[in-house]
């Protein structure tokens, strides 16, 4: 529990570090104002790549060596995958709304494939809320999170393969577009979210932990008690 | 019994318990006609020719009903048909395959019924060589939601909400199958190469084939 609000404590002065740095970089001539969602956009679908990419691990380990905090920490992470990649989308909406003048479009690869990876990861929370037992749960939930996983790369190189309105990546392994002040923000920022990410991740695995303790998931009301089959009483 | 019988085996056996049915064509395919008559009727006045949105709309709909088809069997089996599989020994691979088999059977007949129901609704205008291309996307098609819907069915086995549940894993997965099957007839319209969609449905076979085979031991486990 201490580790978890020191983590927290330390992400929060992070983000606000983030904050001061996107706050004082310079703004985009077009843009204006709104280059400061860069700062959120970027982060929040990094830690979602991030997130998913830990989901597919904790699967595949879980798989391997049937420990019961792998299956906790592919839970934990694809919970705050949807959660930051939500996040990621609507900062990128109103972003899109008032440069392109458009919130959403269809033919944007990027966009059209960050909605699909985002109800991929709905799919598996919903299999995880459908399953009482802890370790039927844990073992199709696995398996799931190992499929799911496809959907990521499909996501990043979505730019590259389909020309779109969605710009390609700023940071590339040759060089970077971006103007340095612009790039060291966006870089804290990324570190920022990214120990937020850890915080609530801890966070999260350990909520879970004490749930199987105090036996949180049990059956449905109405499971455990079984009336007689009315059509094999005989009529007395 | 070597692998590639057995699962023959449990491909004849599915498709002799459809046989007997007959869920796929006396309910299924009706229901996924007038669902393609449904959408002609919602398209607004400003669609001046129908025949425009034929390909989408059909690919829509069988893809959406596919997988009514292709989980049929997966939603309907019991435990104790399950336990009885198990412990006759059968391979958990061979019992991946040969769901996926037959499920591809039925898949492949269904959208080929499909589309000559959407020729005759929509009368769209198809390019030169259209056949041979929707025919070999139909194939590659049905067999990747063939095995999504295998691994669908036993991930959410026995839970009793898996008749909405395994509906919602497949419908993002079935995403690069899409894509693949309706970019091949509008790359052949617009005079471009179809081998780039004809790739991305064979990785994306081939990726399903190697999770199924690869995984049908912990998803037999899994499923009990």
């Amino acid at each position: 529990m201490k580790r978890v609000q020191i983590m927290l404590l330390i992400a929060a002065l992070a983000l606000a570090a983030g904050a001061l740095l996107a706050y004082s970089a310079p703004l985009d001539r077009l843009q204006g104002e709104f280059t400061r969602l860069l700062y959120v956009h970027v982060p929040t679908l990094w830690i979602a790549f991030l997130a998913f990419g830990l989901t597919a691990l904790g699967s595949v380990m879980y798989l391997i060596r049937k420990k019961e905090r792998w299956d906790r920490l592919a839970a934990g992470s694809a919970e705050l995958g949807v959660l930051f990649s939500v996040v990621g989308v609507f900062t990128g909406m109103v972003w899109g709304q008032a440069v392109w003048g458009q919130a959403w479009d269809w033919s944007d690869a990027r966009l059209a494939t960050t909605a699909v990876m985002i109800f991929v990861y709905i799919g598996y929370l919903a299999l995880r809320q459908a399953t009482a037992d802890p370790e039927k749960r844990a073992r199709r939930s696995a398996i799931l999170g190992t499929i799911a996983v496809v959907q990521v790369p499909l996501v990043y190189f979505s730019v590259n393969l389909w020309r779109t309105l969605h710009q390609t990546q700023s940071i590339r392994p040759d060089g970077t577009t971006m103007d340095p002040e612009m790039l060291v923000a966006l870089l804290v920022n990324v570190g920022a979210f990214s120990l937020a990410f850890i915080a609530l991740l801890m966070g999260r695995m350990l909520v879970t932990r004490l749930e199987l303790a105090a036996g949180a998931d049990t059956e449905l009301a109405g499971d455990t008690v079984s009336p007689p089959r009315l059509s094999e009483i005989e009529d007395v | 019994m070597s692998l590639w019988r057995q699962s023959l085996e449990v491909s004849r056996v599915d498709l002799l318990v459809e046989r007997r049915l007959g869920d796929t064509y006396r309910i299924v395919l009706p229901f996924a006609v007038v669902a393609m008559m449904i959408f002609s009727l919602a398209l607004p006045s400003s669609v001046t020719d129908i025949g425009d949105v034929g390909v989408a709309v059909f690919w829509a709909v069988a893809i959406l009903y596919g997988m009514q088809v292709a989980l049929r069997t997966s939603l309907t089996e019991t435990q104790q048909r399950r336990d009885t599989v198990m412990l006759l020994g059968l391979d958990p691979a061979a019992r991946f395959a040969g769901r996926s088999m037959a499920a591809f059977v039925l898949l492949s007949a269904f959208m080929g019924i499909l589309l000559v129901a959407m020729i005759l609704l929509f009368s769209p205008e198809l390019p030169r060589g259209w056949l041979i291309a929707t025919l070999g996307a139909i194939l590659l098609a049905s067999a990747g939601l063939a095995m999504l819907a295998v691994l669908a069915g036993e991930v959410s086995a026995g839970l009793r909400n898996r008749s909405t549940l395994a509906p919602l894993i497949i419908a993002p997965l079935v995403v690069p199958l899409v894509i693949g099957a309706s970019q091949v007839l509008e790359s052949i319209a617009r005079g471009d190469g179809i081998l780039v969609w004809i790739l991305l449905l064979i990785t994306a076979d081939l990726a399903l084939l190697t999770v199924g085979v690869g995984l049908a031991k912990p998803l037999e486990e899994a499923s009990r």
